[in-house]
């Protein structure tokens, strides 16, 4: 009998003890291991062998503690001997040849900083809404019509949305109303006072909330209780940077503010809340109480107006498809019953086609792009966009590193072959290729990093983000090391796995020819990386070229040299005078107060309309109805096409100008002279010609009317200068005279409409960022081959040219294949790139057509791009002196 | 402390060595304090104090024999060099001062 098994019984399981000695330093190790299995021995004499070996583990970790731990100095086995053999070996490859190494590094840096960066813009989209504590429990409602008439879906309700649902269905525990809309009364901005002080300041950001939707969205407090803060009528809750702003260093609560100098109507302040969080879905810095609200009378019980956004707390466990079940309720009970009320003939249809969904707050930001809301957001398919694009650019990156790591493999061949007779085995082999690619990795990561670090202020004022690097973030380092592995891995193993397949006696005999082998792969990759390239700068250009003519196109109105004065509701009495004195400036050509203008953020207002008479019987059209003053044709350049504009005739007070598309709508034969009616009758006094007033990203031009109106706080003045400048220190003072408390404050048409546009703008400035580093990095992978392949065929281009081949013909042959690849990519790129532009443009209701100069300009773009790479090398060889080549062994 | 720098629990292992004299290695001192104090011991613990002691030189350690019981491994037996004496002393010398500049008054709970 063997002597260890004598004391099997009591001896202690082996793969603990495995344990202690892999951790265990070796002048430690035998007397704390004999403690240990003496403790064990006598443990399993007096109570038993399973309670003896519990202990013997807890034990083990408990002596993993410094005093036992193994010292790295100490540890000298030849397997770590070997990697640092690896890494010494892969270091001097590095620097031997430096240029394949600065073009392997260069190229993977670059797509690693641009994997980086979108993974920051990523991550930044994806944190939207993610903190609340009870975020499973939020709701938004959604009202859904499946009419095909009029599909959509939308977020806004009647004012008595909330209290219905919180009467009738008890597993909502809150439900909370907020009206977002900017020029909905005190909504959007507003001129905000002090009540103790004169200067008027102009603030943004204002909005209706209700009290229990400020406990329902958790919103943190700086002063004041959130349980109570909008409990009282006409109070308000203002953020943490305007108390700062406007009370520093008090507590602001109890403090009373004016609004657009309405003294009869101060405001409250009930509390003062954290600033929004940059990745929540509203962002506002006011929040006025609907408490005791009323717009107008009998408001709030009316189910005609759908103004309200209403949110849900729900009880826990609540299925949200059964309450969207139930929530039919409210259609059934109360529009569709007003819908009777008011005799619409499709009252009932309502039931066919109407539903209410909750969506969980989480999912707002990204995924809200089929609802009309009043949130700024992203869009789930350009995060994934952009995610492609990041992981192509890193593709092509590793693409590089394995074409110039297998192209270049002759020159380890010998080595592999010595390791292989002194007795590696292949595993060996991997490993040490797998090291050297982690090497290379890591050196890329760092430098993609500090890359990514530079772009990163240009990067923000790409993708219109504030994002940061988190370097002291806890996971980040770890994150970075996983990244290094992957990489490493991803691009080291298939040259690790071909290099470390070589045959001895092949390397050795120099039977190898030199790294032919898998050129048809490299071919096929370096086709991969073109491909990408045209398909991006295609990308590029469609994308710019579609911005161009959305901001370029005959809009219907003249958008240049119009300046918007904002905030003139404050002028009151005196808005008439102002405009006149405006207009006695030579620079002035025209101007007009109104609201409603054809950009988003201005006013709206949507009614419905019929034919006089024909309420009853006919179903409504859509249309927007606006303020607007006599002047606002004409400063606006609005075509006139039948009648007359508005005059000062008492009669124009039920005058209205309707545009073509509502003519159409409505069938009238013979407009001017027409009656219509919404809630009264209308005497159709003109036509205008359809004009641009939405985004035409997805609407196409709806039917519009414009009636008589006078107010406003927005004055639109038409300029004519060449001066700027100047005017607008005249137009200044003019209005010091006017408002000295306050500043004046203007935009111009043109700037607002290109805002309107933004993330088109963004989508293409991102796209070409990208397209660029992907041609650069191609570009980085071709140079390499090319020199490469004049290396490899140096001694065939000199006896070419000792044997008299001229200098095209060392060129041609040096590039035709190159050639090849190139047209084998443009091939592939054209439908591919048509498809997915194709795709993307179906997402605008005015695009441009897909043509095929697009493809041309890009094709020949990237033609001679790679054609100017390859052509350094191959020009070096055709002229070199052929003695050169030849001199050598 | 000044120059002889000692933990509490440093020191009950040191003395524990000093009772046990030519008998204490890892497991009889680990007994012995916790016959003696009624206070559990674990092998880490321990074995961080005496090294530590070991290094600061208040042991010495040499090989014993190795039995089977502890699977063929040697045991590490400890004595207390008389720099580790003078440590000790050193302690009880400080303690001493300490317990005697107490008033009187101090531990006088009667009529508190």
């Amino acid at each position: 009998m063997n002597p260890e098994k004598r004391f099997h019984v009591a001896s202690p399981p082996r793969w603990v003890d495995r344990i202690l000695q892999w951790f265990c330093a070796e002048e430690v190790i035998e007397t704390l291991q004999g403690d240990l299995h003496e403790l064990h021995r006598k443990r399993a004499q007096s109570h038993s062998k399973f309670k003896a070996d519990f202990y013997f583990i807890l034990e083990v970790l408990d002596v993993c503690r410094l005093f036992a731990l193994k010292r790295k100095s100490r540890s000298n086995s030849n397997y770590t001997a070997m990697f640092k053999n690896y890494f010494k070996v892969a270091w001097r490859n590095l620097f031997k040849y430096k240029m394949y190494s600065s073009l392997k590094i260069g190229g993977f840096a670059i797509g690693i900083s641009a994997f980086l960066l979108i993974s920051l813009f990523v991550k930044d989209e994806l944190s939207y809404d993610k903190n609340y504590k009870n975020g499973h429990r939020i709701y938004r409602v959604l009202n859904v019509s499946s009419d095909p008439s009029d599909p959509g879906k939308g977020t806004a309700f009647p004012a008595e949305i909330a209290a219905v649902i919180r009467d009738n269905f008890p597993e909502v525990e809150k439900a909370g109303r907020i009206i977002p809309y900017p020029g909905w009364w005190d909504s959007g901005n507003n001129q905000f006072r002090r009540e103790d002080q004169k200067q008027n300041t102009y603030e943004e950001g204002f909005a209706y909330l209700d009290q229990d939707l400020l406990e329902i969205l958790e919103i943190p407090m700086v002063y004041g209780d959130r349980t109570r803060a909008l409990e009282k009528p006409n109070s308000m809750v203002i953020s943490k940077s305007k108390a700062d702003k406007y009370f520093p260093g008090e507590d602001p609560v109890g403090q009373t503010i004016i609004l657009n100098e309405d003294e009869s109507t101060p405001f409250l302040i009930g509390g003062v809340m954290e600033d929004f969080h940059t990745n929540a879905h509203l962002q506002f810095d006011f929040f006025i109480t609907l408490t005791g609200k009323e717009f107008w009378p009998g408001e709030q019980t009316n189910w005609c107006c759908w103004n309200y956004n209403p949110y849900l707390l729900v009880k826990e466990g609540t299925d949200p498809g059964d309450l969207e079940d139930k929530l039919l309720l409210i259609r059934d009970n109360f529009i569709v019953k007003y819908a009777l009320e008011q005799g619409d003939k499709r009252a009932e249809e309502t039931k066919q086609y109407f539903s209410l969904e909750l969506q969980p707050v989480s999912d707002i930001h990204l995924k809200s792009a089929d609802i009309h809301d009043a949130v700024t957001r992203g869009d789930i398919r350009i995060v994934w966009l952009f995610v492609a694009i990041a992981g192509f650019v890193l593709l092509l990156g590793c693409i590089n590193f394995i074409n110039l790591s297998t192209a270049k493999s002759a020159n380890r061949a010998k080595e592999v072959g010595l390791r292989k007779v002194v007795g590696s085995r292949r595993w060996h082999l991997v490993q040490q290729f797998l090291s050297e690619s982690m090497m290379f990795s890591a050196i890329s990561v760092i430098i993609g990093l500090l890359l990514a670090w530079i772009m990163l202020p240009f990067f923000n004022l790409l993708s219109g983000k504030i994002l940061f690097i988190p370097w002291m973030a806890y996971w980040f380092a770890p994150l970075i090391l996983i990244f290094i592995m992957f990489i490493g891995l991803l691009a080291g193993l298939y040259p690790s796995l071909y290099l470390s397949a070589f045959r001895p006696i092949d390397v050795l005999k120099g039977s190898l020819s030199q790294g032919s082998k898998s050129s048809k792969l490299r071919a096929a990759m370096v086709i991969f990386q073109f491909t990408t390239s045209i398909v991006l700068i295609v990308g590029a250009f469609m994308v710019h070229r579609q911005m161009d003519f959305i901001l370029n196109k005959k809009l219907g109105f003249d958008k240049e040299q119009v300046l918007m004065i904002q905030g003139t509701n404050t002028l009151g009495d005196k808005l008439p005078v102002f405009k006149d004195e405006l207009l006695t400036l030579s620079q002035v050509q025209n101007a007009s107060v109104s609201d409603y203008l054809p950009v988003t953020g201005t006013k709206r207002d949507g009614n419905s309309f019929w034919k006089d008479g024909r309420s009853k019987m006919d179903e409504g059209i859509n249309a927007q109805r606006w303020y607007v003053d006599g002047d606002y044709i004409d400063t606006m350049g609005i075509k006139l096409l039948e009648g007359r504009g508005f005059s000062d005739m008492a009669s124009d007070s039920s005058a209205i100008i309707i545009n073509q598309t509502m003519v159409k709508k409505l069938k009238l034969e013979n407009p001017v002279g027409a009656k219509i009616m919404n809630w009264q009758t209308w005497n159709v006094i003109g036509v205008i010609e359809d004009f641009h007033f939405q985004s035409m990203k997805k609407e196409e031009i709806g039917a519009l009317s414009l009636v008589r109106g006078n107010f406003g706080s927005v004055l639109s003045v038409k300029l004519r200068t060449i001066d700027m400048v100047g005017t607008m220190q005249s137009v200044n003072s003019v209005w010091e005279e006017f408002m000295p408390n306050q500043h004046i404050r203007y935009t111009f048409l043109d700037d607002n409409f290109t805002q309107m546009y933004g993330d088109v703008k963004r989508t293409a400035n991102v796209f070409t960022a990208f397209s660029v580093l992907a041609i650069i990095v191609a570009s980085l992978g071709l140079f390499g081959l090319s020199a490469f392949m004049v290396e490899q065929r140096g001694k065939e281009i000199s006896i070419r040219k000792v044997l008299g081949a001229s200098f095209q013909v060392i060129f041609q042959i040096l590039t035709l294949n190159f050639l090849k690849m190139i047209v084998i990519s443009l091939v592939i790129a054209v439908p591919l790139g048509y498809l997915i532009m194709e795709e993307w443009l179906a997402g605008f209701k005015y695009r441009i057509p897909i043509g095929w100069e697009v493809f041309a300009i890009a094709g020949i773009m990237v033609l001679f791009i790679a054609m100017a790479t390859v052509s350094y090398e191959s020009i070096r060889a055709a002229v070199v002196n052929p003695t050169k080549g030849l001199r050598s062994d | 402390m000044g120059k002889y720098s000692i933990g509490e629990f440093e020191e009950v292992v040191l003395l524990a060595v000093a009772i046990l004299f030519e008998n204490a290695y890892g497991i009889s001192i680990k007994k012995e304090i916790e016959n003696r104090l009624d206070r559990k011991v674990s092998v880490g613990a321990m074995r961080t104090a005496l090294n530590r002691l070991e290094d600061k030189g208040y042991l010495e350690s040499e090989f014993g024999e190795a039995t089977a019981i502890r699977g063929g491994k040697r045991k590490r037996f400890f004595k207390v060099t008389p720099y580790g004496k003078m440590a000790l002393e050193k302690v009880m010398e400080t303690r001493k001062q300490l317990w005697e500049a107490i008033p009187a008054i101090a531990f006088d709970f009667k009529f508190v």
